[in-house]
């Protein structure tokens, strides 16, 4: 894709305002996108996104140029653009950098290009028709399919020459029931960091299309969801997305580096209940967060965030690192060239504990019992976040009375962590995209099923009798 | 090579291939975006990208297929055929008839001729007033300025050539407060005309923080709430796909069939103004020239908002509506400037008139918390509490609850200070708006 010596042209082209530090990142994206909707597919568009970005770096200033094309004049135009924001070029640096080339790339039993549309069709069909077979009261299901493959090359005067290839599919199902003007909706969107064999045995799609159509009449059916300060049970999977929203963005180096986060300066101290370990795996072979190297050219790691209660590290890229004075985790990301990388989440999970699943929400009394969260969002400098209930369950004396809509949870997250009481022994992640500074990038949330001891409910304010 | 000659090759190709149509959307762009942080530069990024989708019809069927590298039409042309045999939906997808459009004057872009050197000063002089405002500013979270050129070109086999330019400047600072242990944010932005307003523009952000300083839950219950231009902007934001007749047609809208009917209070009256001077335009996503109009008329649904499949299907015209997302994206649907129209009111009136209630200055949790097929939202909300027309205290930690169509229906009074939120997939702007009861769940 790049001639090494191209490669040394254009880092020394980058360094001339005095640079400490430079890094070409090279993108070549293919992907294809299906719609099906009542079982029709409804569109169909492939998209090639294809750039480059030069970043360069003096102490702690970053400076980013990027270009749609990728050829050796618009490599050092670019490169004279990113040099230029950190002053004039009047250095001229010299030396070549020794590189170590490495080749990365997730195996792919079924790559994208060795299937054809109807092979995604057919997948999309058999979702679309488990779903809509759950009940009568469906009267629309939607599915989109996407599959992905990113092709970078990532180049630093650190000596990184370092080629990966990094697959990746999903498959979203979105069922809508309707009764008497009102309507809800059930989804359910799986996916993995692998080729089209992920359907094989990783994603049950059926399964999914069921899950979708359930969780849409079940809500139809379900009154609004009671207000107030009680116990909460949030599952597994997407209820990770507390941890994820309300804890992890603010352990990036984007918020801690900065200093815009609660848990600055909190390093070997109790931030959670005991019973609280967490961590951020980029390593798990074929997980939808999962990375080879960062965006940076460092592989991924398991990163112990949090154990049993103790904060224990952060996520730090290498801008984070140097703000920080602490080494990086291999957590640098960007959705592609049109963005400078800094440090995210990869799998980022509450590890299992000891508690009976059952047990949390019989001795729970009064409260909600969240089965799937949605998406929420949080304000690092404060802590304060917001997420919503997309099936939840309302509690009286520790048994389940009535599945309730509506529902959100607000709070701090640093309030919320020590609140934990209970972690059970099961813990299971669930897909997202995660939009910050450096873009939407694909990342698991996970948990086992946990129970916290207070939230704000809010909603409209039913009442279950 | 160049977007006429990608044209030429992909139309003449596809023409072989048996298509019996083909079109060609080219975006081209240049951005600028700079960052200060303590009075250093500490983001800086520029930009040069352009891409093509190219939509061909085959069999009367669509496919799509995009990419940057604008070397390979024919490759491109294959993609799009594999991608519209795939098609199973019957309905129709006309491209746009070769036409004329009116001359629109250009938004006013405050940063366009200004230099990289006087946009970084720009950068630095607001997170500076932003640090002076006020002793309890602790830092600045976010200090930007963004300068955006785009251009656009769709050409298609009916003989349609649509061009334009456009430029977007931006500013906008987030400084974070401190008062004891509490930390509070505030945000202000500026843009079009006004981007070079850096001080103004910190202050407002700084007061935006200090307001919410003490702010605590009320007590649960329904309240008569004043929501601010913005907050209501971001409702209308999160349902307007509520609006568009492609959901409808899909039944993903409680608005479909609707027109003509009375849908909201009759004091609302709701414009999609694409000639409107924030971000003017003469023609949609597929080249169909726009204009103004009303999509509620004093509380009646108008109209829902057509591209040339969906008006194709409704057996109506289309509203000009059709929209990419981004050059990548198929053609969909979306406002291109929507604007409650204000009321007489100022906003100290609005406040008078409230007199027991809430004003709602910010809502969170926009990605998640609404759900635009049910009309239902429940999200975190802080403003003010009022007691007998005059403001009591800052309200934090509360949630806001209820449904759009509900809500719409509930109107009393429009304020005068009709205001633009930040652009996404289209503009919005709306004046302040008192809304008789909402859910309020706090302590």
């Amino acid at each position: 894709m790049i001639k090494e010596s191209t490669a040394q042209a254009v880092l020394l082209e980058a360094q001339k305002s005095g640079a400490d530090y430079a890094e070409i990142f090279l993108e070549d994206k293919e992907s294809t996108q299906i719609e099906m909707l009542d079982g029709k597919v409804e569109s169909a568009n492939y998209t090639r996104s294809c750039g480059a970005g030069v970043r360069v770096l003096r102490g702690t200033q970053s400076a980013y140029a990027y270009c749609a094309d990728i050829g050796e004049q618009a490599l050092m135009e670019t490169a004279r653009a990113a040099a230029a924001a950190l002053g004039e070029a009047k250095y001229s640096p010299s030396g070549e950098v020794t590189f170590a080339a490495k080749r990365y790339g997730t195996k792919m039993e079924r790559p994208f290009d060795s299937i054809g549309n109807a092979d995604r069709v057919a997948l999309m069909r058999e979702g679309a028709l488990a779903a809509k077979g759950v009940s009568g009261e469906l009267t629309q299901v939607m599915v989109r399919y996407i599959d992905v493959l990113q092709r970078v090359t990532i180049i630093s005067t650190d000596g990184v020459f370092s080629f990966d290839e990094r697959p990746r599919t999903r498959i979203f199902i979105q069922a809508i029931a309707m009764k008497d003007g009102e309507a809800q909706t059930g989804y359910h969107g799986p996916g993995c960091g692998l080729g089209f064999e992920a359907y094989k045995d990783r994603i049950d799609v059926a399964q999914a299309g069921r899950t979708a159509g359930n969780m849409a009449v079940t809500m139809l059916h379900a009154p609004e969801c009671p207000a107030g300060f009680l116990p909460v049970v949030i599952d597994g999977g997407f209820g990770g997305v507390i941890f994820h929203e309300a804890c992890g963005h603010s352990l990036e180096a984007t918020a801690v580096g900065r200093d815009n986060s609660v848990f600055c300066g909190k390093l070997g101290m109790k931030i959670a209940a005991d019973c609280v370990s967490a961590v951020d795996d980029g390593t798990l072979p074929g997980e939808w967060g999962s990375i080879n190297i960062d965006d940076e050219g460092m592989p991924g790691q398991r990163n112990l965030l949090i154990e049993n209660g103790v904060l224990k590290g952060y996520l730090i890229d290498k801008l984070g690192s140097r703000r920080m004075g602490m080494p990086a985790t291999g957590s640098s990301r960007r959705q592609g060239y049109t963005f400078a990388p800094t440090s995210r989440m990869t799998n980022t999970f509450i590890c299992e504990g000891g508690d009976d699943e059952e047990e949390m929400i019989a001795s729970m009394g009064e409260g909600l019992y969240a089965k799937k969260m949605g998406g929420g969002s949080v304000n690092p400098p404060t802590g304060e976040f917001n997420f919503s209930v997309n099936e939840g369950y309302w509690v009286k004396n520790g048994k389940i009375v009535s599945p309730v809509r509506g529902a959100t949870l607000i709070g701090k997250g640093s309030e919320i962590l020590k609140k934990i009481d209970r972690v059970g022994p099961r813990m299971w992640m669930a897909p997202g995209m995660c939009g910050s500074l450096s873009g939407s990038v694909p990342t698991n949330v996970g948990q086992p099923r946990i129970r916290v001891s207070g939230i704000t409910i809010g909603g409209k304010g039913g009442a279950i009798e | 090579m160049t977007n006429t000659d990608f044209f030429k090759k992909a139309s003449e190709y596809a023409r072989k291939a048996g298509c019996d149509g083909c079109e060609t959307f080219f975006a081209a762009g240049e951005s600028f975006e700079v960052n200060a942080n303590a009075g250093e530069i500490d983001r800086y990024s520029v930009s040069r990208d352009a891409g093509v989708s190219v939509r061909i019809s085959f069999g009367g069927r669509q496919g799509y297929a995009y990419t940057e590298r604008i070397d390979e039409p024919e490759k491109l042309v294959d993609r799009a055929i594999d991608n519209a045999k795939c098609i199973e939906s019957d309905d129709p997808h006309p491209m746009q008839k070769k036409c004329a459009y009116q001359t629109i004057a250009p938004g006013k872009s405050a940063l366009a001729d200004k230099d990289e050197q006087a946009r970084i000063s720009l950068a630095r002089r607001m997170e500076q007033a932003a640090m002076e405002a006020d002793e309890r500013v602790q830092r600045v979270v976010y200090c930007s300025v963004i300068c955006e050129a785009g251009r656009v070109a769709i050409r298609n086999t009916n003989g349609l050539l649509a061009e334009r330019s456009s430029d977007l400047s931006l500013i906008f600072v987030m400084p974070s407060v401190k008062d004891g242990e509490e930390v509070q944010t505030g945000i202000a932005f500026r843009m079009g005309a006004d981007a070079a307003d850096a001080e103004g523009c910190a202050r407002e952000a700084v007061q935006d923080a200090l307001d919410k300083l003490g702010g605590t839950p009320v007590a649960s219950g329904t309240y008569r709430v004043l929501f601010k231009p913005f907050a209501f902007c971001d409702l209308m934001t999160a349902f307007a796909p509520m609006f568009s007749a492609d959901e409808a047609q899909r039944g993903r809208s409680l608005l479909a069939g609707k027109e003509g009917q009375r849908i909201a209070s009759e004091i609302v009256t709701l414009t999609d103004d694409p000639f409107d001077p924030v971000a003017p335009r003469a023609f949609d996503g597929e080249g169909t020239p726009c204009a103004p109009k009303s999509v509620i008329e004093n509380g009646v649904l108008k109209t829902l908002l057509h591209n040339l499949k969906t008006a194709a299907k409704a057996g109506v015209k289309s509203t000009g509506n059709g929209s990419r997302r981004s050059a990548a994206s198929t053609v969909g649907v979306a406002p291109a400037v929507f604007r409650i129209e204000p009321g007489g009111i100022p906003f100290d009136g609005m406040v008078k008139r409230l007199g027991n209630g809430l004003i709602v200055t910010e809502l969170e949790g926009l990605h998640a918390g609404v759900d635009a097929v049910s009309g239902d939202f429940s999200l975190k909300a802080a403003g003010f509490l009022v007691e007998n027309g005059v403001v009591v205290r800052p309200v934090s930690g509360v949630t806001a609850a209820g449904n759009f169509i509900e809500l719409m229906k509930n109107v009393s009074a429009l304020g005068s200070d009709l205001q633009y939120a930040l652009p996404q997939n289209g503009y919005y702007a709306a004046p302040s708006v008192l809304v008789e009861k909402l859910t309020i769940a706090g302590n």
